[in-house]
């Protein structure tokens, strides 16, 4: 735990995230291990054939409904929801800090814009809530979730579906549809996973979307980035990761446009791209940061746990005879 | 919990609203689910209605599937799409990727760290 850190997200929050990460993976799991089959067979039968993985992701698919029904209607109907929407809503603010992002990453400014930092070093007030990275995350994967849900109960029944349309084939394009849509998400999480995993203040996981904002106590008002040590680590992984992720990201992207699939092939396979060894192992890449996604998504759960044992231990113990708490320095 | 009540007042959500919400969403997936389900029980009439290439009925799925023109224009939307977003979201990677690796020289190393604190207070580091 570094000075720097504050908690951003309510107790409801963290849950909802967690719950929704893991539901995501299962997803991620099993969809694209149908879709780029023969590049994941191995995730295929691991999981029990394409029956057995059909059967799972729509259990993942059922479990993906009711978290977003949960999340739209807590929006609404809590007074902490709307007020939140004010905080989602793209401003100036954000287009200056992407472009300030560059030229931090260029070397021509000295720091990053408040509306890209991912911590406070300072007090939350001069901080928005939400990134500009973060405000995309919640604008695009809210569009996705949206029309991969659609799409995903369109094609839930495919002999259904054809009763609208037919014809097998275009039952077919409404699954291309579905797993190449998903390919954007499937991209996005990659980054997300690297933007919040690989943070060198926060290296190996970014507990703010962990442990909740009512368990942080706010004393973390100074103190800058050249305060913290950098982890041993750090360098070496964040380099793996960061190829990982890119190779990833290039990989199902290629994957996507070979995989097009439509007009329908005579085997109602979804799969059936070019047998390159590159692309398998690009795709095994990326599957595997997703791998590093769920099991940071863990780690992030383990500290919360510790987080709150420790703190109920600190606040029991005599030490805080003048009236403060050992953690105050 | 007791330890907690110091700590700062945070605007969460309300116990009722979880609640409500959590109806609604285990709701609407069943309904959702069951509206997807219960559209296959009629697939067997699909087959029968027109057994020929013009209806679209069975055997002709291959011969007619391809003439949905907005569907094909939805699945050409979304390849182009992967493609725009991919390049956008590789942007967004080395920039954050440089990003970090700025704010990770700003940081103390691994070994400097140590050796700063030693100098400055001639004591033992952690």
């Amino acid at each position: 735990m570094t000075s720097l850190d504050h908690g951003k997200f309510t107790r409801v929050t963290t849950t909802f995230h967690s719950l929704l990460a893991l539901d995501v993976f299962a997803l991620f799991f099993t969809g694209y291990s149908l879709t780029f089959n023969d590049e994941l067979w191995w995730l295929l039968s691991l999981m029990g054939g394409p029956e057995s993985v059909t059967a799972l992701h729509r259990a993942a698919g059922f479990g993906l409904i009711a978290l977003i029904g949960f999340w739209a209607t807590l929006m609404v109907t809590s007074e902490t929801g709307r007020s939140n929407f004010q905080d989602v809503m793209p401003t100036g603010e954000d287009i200056k800090a992407f472009i300030q992002d560059v030229q931090f990453a260029l070397g021509n400014a000295d720091e990053r814009h408040p509306a890209a930092k991912q911590f406070a070093g300072g007090d939350t007030d001069d901080v928005p809530l939400l990134s500009y990275i973060g405000k995309g995350v919640v604008f695009i994967f809210a569009v996705e979730l949206f029309l991969l849900t659609v799409s995903g109960l369109l094609i839930w029944s495919k002999t259904g579906l054809m009763q609208y349309f037919n014809t097998k084939t275009a039952a077919m394009g409404f699954v291309i549809f579905h797993g190449l849509l998903g390919v954007i998400m499937l991209m996005g999480v990659m980054f997300h996973i690297f933007e919040h995993g690989f943070h060198p203040a926060f290296y190996p996981v970014e507990p703010k979307a962990f442990i909740p904002r009512e368990l942080i106590p706010e004393t973390h008002a100074d103190g800058g980035i050249s305060d913290l040590s950098l982890a041993p680590s750090w360098s070496t992984v964040s380099t793996v990761m960061g190829v990982l992720t890119v190779v990833g990201i290039v990989s199902v992207m290629v994957g996507s446009i070979f995989d097009e699939g439509y007009p329908v092939p005579r085997e109602l396979t979804v799969g059936g791209g070019p047998e390159s060894l590159l692309l398998t192992i690009g795709i095994n890449a990326g599957i595997f940061v997703l791998f590093v996604g769920l099991v940071l998504s863990m780690y992030g759960n383990l500290l919360r746990v510790r987080w709150e044992r420790r703190l109920e231990e600190d606040r029991r113990q005599p030490a805080a005879t003048d009236g403060g708490h050992p953690d105050d320095d | 919990m007791s330890y907690q009540e110091d700590l700062p007042e945070t605007s969460g959500y309300s116990k009722v609203s979880v609640v409500i919400s959590a109806i609604v969403g285990i709701v609407l997936a069943v309904v959702a689910v069951w509206w997807a389900a219960g559209t296959a029980v009629f697939y067997e009439g699909l087959f029968r209605v027109a057994p020929t290439v013009e209806g679209g009925g069975i055997g002709a799925d291959w011969v007619a599937g391809n003439t949905v023109p907005w569907l094909d224009f939805l699945v050409a939307v979304v390849h182009a799409a992967d493609v725009i977003m991919g390049l956008f979201i590789l942007l967004m990677v080395f920039i954050h990727w440089a990003a970090f690796r700025r704010l990770a020289g700003q940081m103390q190393g691994p070994d400097e760290g140590s050796q700063q604190a030693v100098a400055t207070d001639g004591g033992e580091t952690e």
